[in-house]
């Protein structure tokens, strides 16, 4: 168990930079989750403090140790990786056993923590097979297994389970979750799955183009993006996106007229908000034909062109129109967000409370 | 009810093919079948000027020995001329230079596969560079120093230069070899308490096992069936088997002596079928190895 704390931490190949300096303090026993897509430094991240990619600038901390200089298995840490990373001429049971033999632990507690760890990911049937002899979701458990038969200060795991299919998916998310809760060890897990994300951590960093963007739990991220990424990121479908112009608290689009924004300067700003915040109404502050109609199951979703944008909003499931039909929404100021148009930060309105539906 | 497509071709094809495929295989088997009947023989036969089916039914063995067939080339090879020897020789050269070749091999191999930087690379083409030469030009080189250091008729020199030309080689099958296990096994080896040492040992060349066979057993036949350098380094005491089967052939004074060269010929031969038929998938996924990756 370990606080981990990132200073000033950095990556360069050459010119080419791949992670921007980053601060960071984990927790003792957090989970955190680096989330983001592919080539945002993400994995980099996770890979130096793991050991295994030298950082070209900055510290790492583990527990209240400057690891930076030490050999990944001097770091007490435990990783499971995209790809498993199985010995294939092993059993699985030598597999979980691996770590316990080559760190010199006394032979006579093997059998008792390799039980224990298998037990824990429910694979107490496949212990003589070979890795060659499984399905992907347990060798995944065999990986999860692995990493927590040592009891390590740290867990790094790399898209664990991007390699699974969605059903698969789910169920090892829940046993990931659960075991976070039963060990309590802080735990690093790097994923572009924002849903991965937003049900297994306590912090999400949310990263691009080798830089942090926003920091926070997944509901503050979720309500107040930091800007127009993870705005655009976050939730699914992402939060509706549209460029305008602000002029007298009122804001204009192709499309678009939204009231309500007194006390905000007039301007360019982008304006954003969420599909199931937003809803249809005879006649409200967006109106346009519809450009798609999707059923999801639980609900359907309309989609309009906007301000230049194709713009979702949530419908209820029993709800059809033809491509074509004018459909009306009503978005109040409330539900809104507003982005800076040229830096994407967000800009902050002391009338309303951001993503609260005060309307 | 399934024909295989072989069974739909037409018959005159079929025939053709077939043929052909008897017509190559008498070619290429008849010189060793020959030879190894010939062996057998005493060298009036074999190399008869009345008739060239003496060779087949052999009188003149008959009436020299008293039987049709006689051992007496690989008496005389094995036992009066110490051709025994040679192969003791032989067996020392190519276990050594496997064993050297593969522990550098394997060693640098992996290095040069799990290397970031760009002079990896360049290593490998040099690596290519002296594979391509013909050993004859490296001995040249090799033979006034080996002379005036006093080195030059051992077995031990004729090891060093035979890895030394055999390096490159397997240095470039391994790497290739080595490419082709993931990075994540050593990775998560390091971070389950393996140094990189211990990863190599005790991961990833368990996996290696199928590459470094192959890898050993193309090590073996260039070291076994070496003559450039071993006839030109080796005093004759030191001789290894092909070099001797070459000094049987030189001095054509006495009759048996063509006829040891014959049966050693066979001797030698025989251990490469068994070698080749044990390990024919190795050797088959060695040469396809870094045909589709790596």
């Amino acid at each position: 168990m370990a606080r981990i704390q990132l200073r000033n931490l950095s990556k360069r190949w050459g010119s080419f930079v791949g992670l921007k300096p980053m601060n960071l303090d984990i927790n003792d026993g957090e989970f955190l989750v680096l989330l983001g897509p592919s080539g945002c430094g993400k994995t980099t991240t996770m890979r130096m403090i793991a050991g295994l990619e030298d950082a070209s600038e900055g510290d790492i901390m583990i527990g209240e140790r400057r690891v930076n200089d030490l050999e990944p298995k001097d770091r007490d840490i435990a990783m499971v990786f995209q790809s498993y990373g199985l010995y294939p001429t092993m059993t699985v049971y030598e597999n979980i056993r691996f770590p316990l033999k080559v760190r010199g632990i006394p032979q006579a507690e093997h059998h008792d923590r390799v039980m224990r760890a298998a037990a824990a990911v429910e694979l107490n049937e496949f212990l003589e097979r070979k890795p060659a002899a499984l399905s992907g979701g347990q060798r995944q458990r065999v990986a999860l297994a692995r990493a927590i038969v040592r009891k390590p200060k740290v867990f790094l795991m790399d898209e664990p389970l991007s390699n699974l299919d969605a059903k698969l998916r789910v169920s090892t998310r829940a046993q990931i979750k659960n075991l976070h809760h039963e060990l309590q060890t802080t735990t690093i897990y790097v994923t572009h799955d924002q849903i991965e994300a937003m049900t297994l951590a306590d912090r999400v960093v949310v990263m691009s183009r080798g830089e942090v963007q926003q920091i926070g739990t997944p509901l503050q991220i979720y309500d107040r993006p930091a800007n127009t990424f993870v705005a655009g990121f976050i939730g699914s479908p992402a939060m509706n996106l549209i460029a305008g112009e602000i002029r007298g608290g009122v804001f204009e689009a192709a499309n678009v007229r939204i009231p309500g924004f007194a006390g905000v300067s007039d301007g360019k700003v982008t304006l954003g908000f969420r599909a199931e915040d937003a809803g249809l109404a005879p006649a409200g502050e967006i109106a346009a034909p519809v450009y798609s109609m999707e059923l999801l199951g639980d609900s359907s979703m309309a989609t309009v062109q906007a301000g230049g944008a194709l713009v979702a909003i949530r419908a209820a499931k029993n709800f059809s129109a033809q491509i074509g039909d004018p459909i009306a929404a009503h978005v109040p100021a409330g539900i809104c967000h507003l982005f800076d148009p040229t830096t994407g930060q967000r800009i902050d309105r002391r009338t309303v409370p951001a993503g609260k539906e005060t309307a | 009810m399934t024909t295989r497509i072989a069974d739909r071709r037409p018959a005159t094809l079929q025939i053709l093919l077939s043929g052909f495929l008897i017509l190559w295989l008498i070619v290429a088997a008849f010189p060793f079948l020959w030879t190894l009947w010939g062996s057998f023989k005493v060298e009036g036969d074999f190399f008869s000027k009345a008739d060239w089916m003496n060779a087949i039914t052999g009188p003149l063995t008959q009436a020299q020995t008293g039987s049709s067939m006689t051992g007496d080339g690989y008496y005389g090879a094995w036992v009066q001329e110490e051709f025994w020897r040679a192969a003791l020789n032989s067996l020392i050269v190519v276990v050594a230079v496997v064993c050297i070749s593969l522990t550098f091999g394997t060693l640098g191999g992996y290095a040069l596969s799990r290397s970031p930087y760009r002079y990896a690379f360049w290593l490998l083409l040099v690596a290519l560079v002296f594979r391509a030469m013909p050993p004859i030009t490296l001995v040249s080189g090799y033979l006034l120093p080996f002379f005036e250091w006093n080195l030059w008729g051992h077995l031990p020199t004729a090891i060093i230069v035979l890895v030394a030309i055999n390096q490159p080689f397997t240095l470039w099958m391994l790497t290739s070899f080595f490419r082709n296990i993931p990075k994540e096994l050593d990775e998560s080896a390091m971070v389950d308490g393996c140094s990189r040492f211990q990863a190599f040992r005790h991961v990833i060349i368990p996996v290696m096992w199928p590459g470094v066979i192959t890898t050993g057993l193309f090590s073996f036949l260039l070291a076994y069936n070496d003559f450039a350098v071993t006839a030109m380094l080796l005093s004759k005491e030191n001789q290894t088997m092909i070099p001797k089967i070459a000094s049987f052939l030189g001095t054509t004074q006495t009759a048996g002596n063509v006829m040891f060269a014959v049966s050693s010929v066979v001797s030698v031969t025989a251990p490469l079928f068994v070698l080749v038929m044990f390990f024919q998938r190795q050797i088959v996924s060695g040469l396809t190895a870094g045909a589709v990756k790596g």
